[in-house]
């Protein structure tokens, strides 16, 4: 191999039992090329191959691009890959669209009239000038004017985003489902660094380690979570404030049912200013519950339950587990209604599309597979992946999907060729959780060591490690319009960080100051000894969170 | 590759009962055997990733073996993570710690309660990005306004002078209920306890407490007055009001007219337990310590809390007809209120009190041992309260006792030509000793030999006849002084005779701001002999050796 140079390959591992690992397998090659006499191998490796390890703190992620010897494939198969084309725009005539198309009339008309008032008060000033306090005020109400623009340049920005065709055949919406998101989406909360979301908790209490996964319905109302043994229980969130037989509590139900339902922070404000200790009172009833249970108890399973998610009406749930199934379960009816069998080992992760109907799991085996909730066969089979896939997300068009693996790898896949579009290298360690930024060109992922990345789909590269979570990030969420990044981890806080600093770095291109396209963390929200499992932001852009209340240490 | 050794595969084929198991068998078993073992752990590593965890137990391991189409190894049900014991003299050498239980007993034992089941509770971690300081968040920060929004409060009192308050039902949950009542039981009967001790950082930091507080401070009142005779239960009381003083959620304010007086019979009580070995003494610092913490922290808002608290105090300490552990308590309090209540209130009647101290003191008069202990505590109290204050006061001036070059100027070369004449007086002022030293009292800690202070002290009178002349500038004269005044301090002693009035008026004059150091040091080494000088400074201590 006249054409291969010297290389030397260096870890460097911040854990011990890494640089262990490593030296491990270097020792167990070395053996098998010895054992097989394959001499003509070992003197390659002799010659070319100088195996360090080096403990010691990682260097920053965006300086090596030679992780490739980590994930095993060539960088030429990467960059090959990387180059088919992504269509990350959003679906035509979805019904954001509509929205923004009706408002943007009325919308164009209020800013001109704003303008014309700032341009009034600024020639008031001009002329009476003296006093400064009105100046002051005035620069007061430029400003908001100022930020009410920006505000509105961001959703625009969603919307701005390109236009795709749906690959799949999409489910019809009944109108009156249409109706309630129209009505999410009017009164939906603006999010930016300085509007911070309201965040709900749903502490899941005396689970015994027992708790693998939660999920959360679209409203926030249910609330699933798979235990290990094998149970999936459901707590209808908008009744567990409801007494039994106690009546005269009509105003606390009412408060707490909007709160849950509504998702839409002045509501949810009201609620908690009104009765401060609703939940504590609330759990209070349930222990009195006549031996009923307060939840819905779904079984079925015959193994831990690794994941669940509802479908994005909230009527259906799906379930994955260790016994290699997915099942589908319906909300209404209590009562499990498919067993979908097809892999081979546990299936870590289920995902519903966003459009419903469909769904992409992930497992063991190392595939992802694309499925319809109509046939028991999976649609797809994504095959690729050198370890376990570990967790699966849809984008937001439906078109493909991206997983995340064991071989520290995120792929994305085209849902209807079933082909690799795209390899995102750079994780350090096994990927535990994806999100897709709602305006499609973006996803984060987040790892083992709590490491999150931001990818631009369209390029494949690393638009920034967040840095932060000092363990595992077990769940990820973008807000409705893409501005903010909201991220659970198993060191107990919900992280937020600010997403428009980076992208809109990146759109200038030209400086390329490391520094600024550095991801902000606005705040991080410690819980009380419960690590987050999983994050969502409701339509209206209230975020729920849940997570398992460990023992205090 | 070496971590499992073809020993221990030997060793196990042994205790399988393959007796003759080649060498080569084992050279070729033991690295595969430790793939087998590195392949299921990583398995178990990924179980342990999905079920969203971080500490990998048993399950983890049986679900990777089942991923291998391995039968799972059976006795390891339970949920919790294994304990482990290092073995005694291996350094890497863990076993689980099985304790062996008698099946009997087992059988026997009454069946546990069933355990809770699951529940979802929410609450809000976030409102608006700010997260409210509600019980099930973690404690964030301390609530730190609460003034400010108190005052706004009042200014709109001020404009509504009508202030109709309704009556309001208190209620309390009865997770609350059950907190008072633990924390009571505990403070109680178990003050010795690691759960106290538990309970006690509970209380400092636990932001969902206030609706307890008024239960507190009624059972706190309450107790100390019934248990005064019980000294531990005395000690855990107020290591509860130190604990709620602690806590930056409670607003306790409200409360203290309920908690002072608890405090202050802690401090100032005649009999404090039942027992004569009971160490009151500790029990009192401790008390003075929270009073005077009461005062720095409330002292700006309630104005007359302070006074009123020296009213008492001082009205204990001046009564001769109370008992020497009351004065000792006084004398506690009042000391740990800082350096200027003892100038204002103690050093004056420093004089008189040693005067009725002293005979308590000595063997010869007082023969009841306990009161002779009493009175060398008070003693001991009294030494430390005016050593703190003079500390203060040499910290105030730190030129004071150090020779400054400027004083030395003023004196114009004088102290050039008296040099020798200094040294010359020291060395012949040695034989001067004996009876400088008679009078230290045996109560000594300084470090300081009474040799080189007395001769120091002597030498330096040389020089101030040529000082007294701008004696207007008090830090050229201080040292001056102190020469002059510890001289005719000596020379009363020597003659047996008194000059008393001296020493008693620098006490006297002791709350003036502008009081020189030097007449305090003297006048309290006059009472305390050199023990007074451990709470002088080294530097300071520069200028007499």
């Amino acid at each position: 191999m006249p054409s291969m140079k010297q290389m030397t390959i260096f870890f460097v591992t911040s854990s011990v039992v890494g640089s262990c690992n490593l030296k491990y397998s270097y020792d167990l090659l070395l053996q098998y090329l010895q054992k097989t006499q394959s001499l003509a191998m070992l003197g390659v490796i002799n010659e070319h191959i100088n195996f360090e390890v080096l403990p010691g703190q990682p260097s920053t992620i965006s300086d090596d691009a030679e992780v490739v010897a980590l994930v095993g494939n060539s960088q030429d198969l990467a960059k090959q890959i990387n180059q088919k084309e992504v269509h990350w725009g959003l679906l035509e005539d979805s019904v954001e669209e509509r929205l923004e198309r009706a408002l943007s009339d009325s919308e164009k008309a209020e800013v001109e009239n704003k303008e014309v008032e700032l341009e009034d008060t600024k020639k008031r000033s001009t002329e009476g000038g003296k006093q400064g306090a009105s100046v002051k005020k005035l620069k007061k109400d430029k400003l908001v004017g100022a930020m009410g623009k920006n505000v509105r340049s961001e959703t625009s920005m969603v919307s701005m985003a390109p236009r795709v065709k749906p690959e799949l055949t999409l489910p019809m919406m009944p109108i009156e489902v249409e109706h309630s998101i129209l009505d999410d989406l009017r009164n939906r909360v603006q999010l930016s660094s300085l509007a911070l979301p309201s965040v709900s908790f749903y502490t899941f209490l005396n689970t015994h380690n027992g708790l693998n996964c939660s999920s959360i319905s679209q409203d926030g109302s249910f609330v699933a979570g798979g235990f290990s043994d094998s149970s999936l229980k459901v707590w209808d969130m908008s009744k567990i404030g409801q007494p039994a037989k106690i009546c005269s509590c009509d105003d606390r139900k009412s408060t707490s049912g909007c709160c849950f339902y509504g998702g839409n922070k002045l509501v949810a404000c009201r609620t908690n200013s009104q009765g401060e200790n609703g939940p504590t009172q609330s759990d209070h009833l349930q222990g009195s519950d006549e031996g009923k249970r307060p939840y819905t108890l779904f079984q079925g399973h015959a193994g831990p339950v690794y994941s669940s998610t509802f479908s994005p009406l909230g009527d259906f749930l799906l379930s994955s587990s260790s016994d290699s199934t997915i099942r589908l379960w319906s909300n209404k009816l209590k009562a499990n209604l498919v067993c979908y069998k097809g892999h081979n080992y546990p299936v870590w992760d289920v995902q519903f599309s966003p459009v419903g109907h469909y769904f992409a799991s992930a497992s063991h085996d190392r595939t992802a597979r694309i499925w319809s909730m109509e046939r028991i066969q999976p649609l797809r089979i994504m095959a690729g992946h050198l370890s376990d896939v570990d967790c699966v997300q849809w984008h937001v068009n439906s078109n493909y999907i991206a997983t995340g693996s064991s071989d520290k790898t995120v792929r994305l896949w085209d849902v209807q060729s079933g082909e690799c579009v795209r390899i995102f290298i750079g994780h350090r360690s096994m990927v535990l959780s994806l999100a897709m930024s709602p305006d499609g060109r973006y996803m984060a992922s987040g790892d083992e060591d709590g490491t999150i990345m931001m990818w631009d789909l369209s390029t494949g590269r690393c638009v920034s490690p967040l840095m932060g979570h000092n363990s595992c990030v077990w769940t990820l969420a973008f807000s409705c319009e893409g501005t903010l990044l909201a991220s659970g981890s198993a060191d107990c806080t919900v992280k937020l960080w600010d997403v428009t600093s980076s992208t809109k770095a990146l759109k200038m291109e030209d400086n390329k100051a490391s520094c600024t396209n550095r991801l902000r963390l606005l705040k991080a929200l410690p819980t009380k000894a419960t690590p987050v499992y999983s994050l969502r932001f409701s339509r209206r852009n209230l975020l729920f969170a849940a997570g398992a209340l460990s023992k205090l240490s | 590759m070496s971590t499992v050794p073809k020993e221990m595969i030997e060793v196990i084929a042994q205790s399988i009962g393959i007796a003759n198991l080649s060498p080569d068998v084992a050279l070729a078993l033991a690295p595969d055997v430790e793939y087998r073992l590195r392949e299921i752990m990583q398995e178990a590593i990924k179980c342990m990733r999905h079920s969203k965890r971080t500490v990998l137990t048993a399950d983890d391991v049986d679900g990777a073996l089942s991923l291998r189409n391995v039968e799972p190894i059976y006795g390891f049900a339970s949920g919790d993570p294994l304990r482990f014991k290092r073995a005694v003299g291996h350094k890497d050498l863990f076993y689980i710690d099985d304790r062996d239980m008698d099946l009997k007993e087992v059988i026997e034992a009454p069946l546990s309660k069933a355990p809770l089941d699951i529940a979802v509770v929410a609450h809000w971690l976030a409102i608006e990005g700010v997260q409210p300081a509600i019980p099930e968040n973690a404690p964030l920060e301390a609530i730190v306004a609460p003034s400010e929004s108190k005052r706004s409060e009042h200014g709109k009192e001020d404009a509504l002078p009508v202030d109709i308050k309704l009556p309001v039902k208190h209620v309390l949950s009865r997770e609350l209920q059950m907190y008072f009542d633990k924390i009571t039981e505990l403070t109680l009967s178990r003050s010795e306890s690691v759960l106290f001790k538990e309970a006690l950082v509970s209380l400092a930091t636990d932001p969902g407490l206030h609706p307890l507080v008024p239960y507190f401070s009624y059972f706190i009142a309450d107790e100390v007055a019934r248990s005064l005779n019980e000294l531990p239960v005395l000690f855990a009381l107020m290591r509860v009001i130190r604990s709620l003083l602690r806590n930056p959620h409670i607003h306790i304010e409200p409360y203290l007219h309920q908690l002072m007086p608890s405090m202050i019979t802690c401090l100032v009580a005649k009999k404090l337990g039942h027992r004569i070995a009971d160490n009151h003494w500790e029990l009192r610092d401790f008390s003075a310590n929270l009073v005077s913490t009461v005062c720095r922290r409330f002292g700006h808002v309630y104005h007359n809390l302070q006074s009123r608290l020296t009213k008492t105090l001082i009205h204990a300490f001046l009564d001769p007809s109370k008992a020497l552990t009351q004065h000792y308590g006084a004398i506690q309090g009042l000391s740990a209120l800082g350096p200027g209540v003892v100038r204002l209130l103690i050093l004056p009647n420093l004089e008189t009190y040693m005067q009725l101290l002293e005979p308590e003191m000595q063997l010869d008069k007082q023969k009841n041992e306990m009161k002779r202990k009493e009175a060398w505590r008070v003693y001991g109290s009294l030494l430390c309260a005016a050593g703190k204050c003079l500390y203060d006061r040499l910290k105030l001036f730190p030129g004071l006792l150090s020779p400054s070059t400027r004083s030395l100027r003023r004196i114009k070369g004088r102290v050039a030509t008296n040099m020798p004449n200094k040294r010359k007086s020291s060395t012949s002022l040695l034989s001067q000793q004996p009876p400088l030293k008679k009078l230290a009292t045996d109560a000594s800690m300084g470090s300081i030999t009474p040799i080189s202070l007395t001769a120091n002290m002597q030498g330096a009178t040389d020089v101030f006849p040529s000082q007294s002349s701008n004696s207007g500038i008090i830090q050229s004269s201080s040292s001056g002084q102190i020469s002059k005044d510890t001289l005719s301090g000596a020379i009363r002693r020597d003659k047996g005779g008194a000059q008393p009035q001296k020493s008693s008026a620098v006490l006297s004059q002791a709350w003036k701001e502008d009081l020189d150091a030097g007449h305090l040091l003297t006048s309290l080494f006059e009472l305390f002999g050199e023990g007074i000088f451990s709470f002088t400074q080294p530097a300071e201590m520069s200028f007499f050796l």
